[in-house]
């Protein structure tokens, strides 16, 4: 159980998420179903259960911040964010850069970097939400749970097919 | 040679032969024997058939080694980057090396020229031991052929290596001209003779200059390792004083090593001055490692104080620490303040030897056996070991060559008996 | 009398002399210290973030072209493996690792990523002797196989155990170590493959100076979750990558007893004395000489000449 942990999650150093939750912004009105699939490279897309999820929590601030009208609940955030203001934006990618380490935006903080200066890329934000609490309800957390790997990511990962020959017949030392 | 003598063979040993006739180069190479004689007494020798033993396993490893590449006869460890090539090869032929500079200055600095029948001898051990510290480098770099770079190419100047580099090749040219002073001699070259012997001083100078640093600087190349040396064997403060002091005994030490083989294997090659004089030189060179004995033991010591170490005796480092400072530096220390106080000259040469045994153990335990203390024990691959102990014969091979030729052991007759 | 003039042995002596100044006045520059570049990049490595999924020894390997792998990227094996007792380490075929370490008292085990730390003052270039490496403005420690040698001095010093060598090549064997992707990279200003391959943003990427002000609100902003030490600030000088973690970073295979400057710090002592041997020296010993020789005969040199004279 704590070695599902072990087996990883992840990642694929090319695939950038993209789409996803674009979803309006009533707050019963969601998708049951999300395709998370823009560029997946080394892993198949991810058909992520929504409606699944949303009966398996508490509320919509367990992966949501506060962009769904609850209050945010880090006291940090609640500085400012501290109404119970249902946000324009919900989906991750609203606020979660693909690529938050561009000369561009190293060299040009953006408006409220100053607070959202540590704020993971898309990937990682989904990653990070997911697997982490995965990893406290015993959900899935290896890679290939979620998503199966590609022919790329076979290559990419010298694994199946394109494992190394000689970890056929030695292993290490 | 001694059933030669018993001939009445005698070798060469003067410019002129008796008949007043100049020797031919061949007639010098062959020690003014014939051929015949020449090559029997090679073969009587026990030990020509052991370093050719040792030459038919070895050669072959070390051409192995430069076809193959170093992993083919190292461990290619990356934790253990120097193995024996340098731990053994660099860091104990230079301090063991430290005679000619030692001598040097005696002679020629303080004038003290009653040592000077020993003179020839440690400037010649001073210059072979560094000639072949750099035949093991040269086996153990990557990329040998580009050993000038760091003179020629490149420079590092921040990096102590770049410093040991420099002064070694210098002070290398050094030795090569204080002990070319023989080699015109036997080969007849007088005007290269005196023209080096006007520069005596200058270059016994600069000899003693570059040895104070290189002799420290291959202490200081550990100052980059600090969590790697076991601390017992490092002090940033004090690590180029231990080496630089400690190669003063050893330098000496060795003199007196090598000075009692020759006596005992090559007799025959010694002249009456060097024989008479070596009982009298071997206790004044005794006295002068017991100083320089003296002075590291307490510099040693002081640097455990100094970085407060005291706890790690207690420990099973502290107790190797231990025996190598109390069995091989100060046991040697009383043995040869007795033996000097007592006059004793079997005794000096057994403190000698023991001084010699402590300087390889500090080196060897500084390089490799407490380098990674806290990672594991690299024992070095059996190839590393042929190589090491095949250039140590080249070595050894060398050396009685050149003992055996050039007027080291004795003085050629043509201008001391005029 | 002696034949050598006063002139004459002041001539030897200097050019003895002479013909060592050369090197070691270089030997000087060794002095100053280096805080590194203002602008340098680094990466914050958040141990609590690691899951142990070696992607990110994938994207080094592809990065970096680096040859076939032992065994699969997602071959989760090789966090048993040992050599000589000791976890794996970077090598000349793999410029980072992931191993996992089991720190006492926590559920989950604690991954971490090692590759070179590309330090401010690197103890790597000041112990070279052909200056083959340098850090660059951007923050990389790159090196320079061209005028390497191969005495492996570098390694000797690397402090985290970093640099690999090709043991196995005949004609060219170098020096192989993680250079932060300078070349593919970091010289546009991009993150390296690692950093951009992994999943869950272990390492942010971005001006030291930031990063480390982020690695402090990370520690601050999350009570417990954290210990209150960030290794690579101060340790051997600064490192451009640096770690937070939620266990001891001992337990997690880090040196703490490293020291706080840089290594070269050591090593000045020794250089201070150079210039002094160098030039006291020379003067002191011919001083010696003089005194020791007063009034008695300069020896066999003189002899012979004295006697060659007579001929």
């Amino acid at each position: 159980m704590v070695n599902v942990g072990k087996r990883l999650i992840t990642g694929l150093g090319v695939l950038v998420l993209t789409s996803l939750f674009t979803v309006g912004c009533f707050a019963m009105d969601y998708p049951d179903e999300v395709e998370i699939d823009s560029l997946a490279n080394l892993y198949e897309a991810v058909v992520f259960d929504h409606a699944m999820h949303v009966d398996a929590t508490d509320s919509c601030a367990d992966c949501h911040h506060h962009t769904t009208g609850t209050p945010s609940s880090s006291e940090y955030c609640a500085k400012c964010h501290d109404g119970a203001v249902e946000m324009d934006v919900v989906s991750c990618q609203d606020c979660h850069s693909g690529d938050p380490v561009s000369a561009e935006n190293l060299h040009n903080p953006q408006p409220g970097y100053f607070y959202h200066n540590d704020k993971p890329n898309l990937k990682a934000a989904y990653h990070l939400n997911c697997v982490g609490c995965h990893q406290e309800v015993d959900g899935p957390t290896g890679c290939e749970d979620c998503h199966a790997k590609t022919e790329a990511g076979e290559k990419y990962y010298r694994s199946g097919e394109f494992a190394p020959e000689a970890a056929a017949h030695s292993s290490g030392h | 040679m001694k059933k030669l003598a018993t001939y009445g063979i005698k070798p060469h040993d003067a410019a002129m032969k008796a008949d007043g006739k100049q020797w031919s180069l061949m007639e010098k190479l062959l020690l003014g024997l014939t051929l015949d004689q020449y090559i029997g007494q090679v073969i009587r020798n026990k030990f020509n058939w052991l370093l050719a033993f040792i030459f038919a396993i070895g050669i072959p490893v070390i051409i192995y080694r430069f076809i193959f590449s170093l992993g083919s006869v190292t461990h290619a460890s990356y934790d253990y980057p120097w193995g024996l090539f340098l731990g053994f090869g660099l860091f104990c032929m230079v301090p063991l090396s430290a005679s000619g500079f030692m001598l040097g200055t005696t002679v020629e600095i303080f004038g003290r020229h009653d040592f000077e029948p020993i003179e020839r001898l440690a400037l010649l051990n001073g210059l072979l031991g560094y000639f072949f510290a750099v035949v093991y480098l040269l086996v153990d770099l990557g990329q040998p052929w580009r050993l000038s770079y760091p003179m020629v190419y490149s420079f590092g100047p921040a990096a102590v290596l770049f410093l040991v580099g420099w002064h070694v090749a210098t002070y290398l040219s050094v030795q090569v001209a204080e002990v070319s002073t023989a080699f015109f001699e036997w080969i007849g070259f007088q005007r290269g003779y005196d023209f080096i012997r006007k520069g005596t001083v200058g270059l016994t100078v600069s000899g003693i200059i570059l040895s104070t640093l290189h002799q420290g600087a291959l202490g200081a190349l550990f100052l980059y390792a600090p969590g790697k040396v076991h601390p017992l064997w490092y002090s940033s403060a004090f690590q180029w004083l231990h080496f630089f002091t400690s190669s003063i005994p050893a330098g000496l030490s060795m003199v007196i090593c090598v000075s009692t083989i020759v006596v005992y294997t090559m007799k025959w090659r010694c002249d009456e001055r060097f024989i008479n004089s070596l009982d009298r030189i071997t206790i004044s060179l005794a006295k002068g490692a017991a100083m320089g004995l003296s002075t590291y033991l307490i510099i040693k010591l002081i640097a455990v104080a100094h970085d407060n170490e005291w706890a790690y005796l207690a420990t099973g480092w502290g107790q190797w620490w231990l025996l190598e400072i109390v069995g091989f530096v100060f046991i040697p220390l009383l043995i040869l303040s007795y033996a000097i106080r007592n006059k004793l000259v079997g005794l000096c040469r057994v403190g000698a030897f023991m001084t010699v045994a402590g300087i390889l153990l500090n080196r060897l335990n500084t390089a490799l056996i407490t380098f990674n203390w806290k990672l594991y024990q690299e024992i070095p691959h059996q190839w590393e070991i042929i190589i090491s102990i095949t250039i140590f014969a080249i070595y050894i091979a060398t050396y009685r060559f050149i003992l055996n030729r050039l007027p080291i052991l004795y003085q050629f007759k043509s201008q001391s008996d005029k | 009398m002696s034949k050598i003039t006063r002139r004459k042995f002041l001539a030897g002596s200097a050019a003895g002399g002479a013909a060592m100044m050369l090197a070691p006045s270089k030997n000087a520059l060794a002095a100053g210290s280096f805080e590194g570049f203002p602008d340098g990049m680094g990466v914050l490595v958040d141990l609590t973030r690691c899951v142990g999924c070696r992607t990110c020894e994938a994207a080094c390997n592809t990065e970096q072209k680096l040859p076939e792998p032992a065994k699969p990227f997602d071959d989760y094996s090789v966090f048993d493996e040992l050599h000589h007792g000791q976890k794996r380490r970077p090598t000349d075929k793999a410029y980072t690792v992931v191993n996992r370490y089991e720190p006492e008292g926590a559920d989950e085990p604690l991954y971490r990523k090692i590759q070179c730390n590309h330090c401010n003052e690197p103890a790597c270039l000041t112990s070279c002797f052909v200056n083959a490496y340098t850090k660059t403005p951007e923050g990389a420690v790159i090196y320079n196989a061209k005028v390497c040698v191969g005495c492996r001095n570098c390694m000797i010093a690397c402090p985290f155990h970093i640099p690999g060598y090709t043991y196995n090549s005949v004609l060219n064997p170098v020096i192989k170590k993680c250079i932060f992707c300078y070349d593919t990279r970091l010289k546009e200003g991009k993150p390296p493959a690692c950093v951009e391959s992994c999943p869950q943003q272990v390492m942010t990427f971005g001006k030291r100076k930031d990063l480390m002000k982020i690695a402090n609100d990370r520690i601050k902003k999350n009570p417990g979750q954290y210990v209150n030490h960030i290794y690579g600030e101060k340790e051997v000088g600064g490192t451009g990558w640096f770690y937070i973690s939620n266990a001891p970073f001992e337990q997690a295979g880090f040196d703490i007893d490293l020291p706080k400057k840089p290594i070269i710090d050591n090593v000045k002592d020794f250089l201070a004395i150079v210039p002094m041997v160098l030039t006291i020296w020379p003067a002191l010993f011919t001083g010696f000489h003089l005194l020791a020789t007063k009034g008695k005969s300069h020896g066999h040199g003189d002899d012979h000449s004295a006697e060659q004279e007579d001929h």
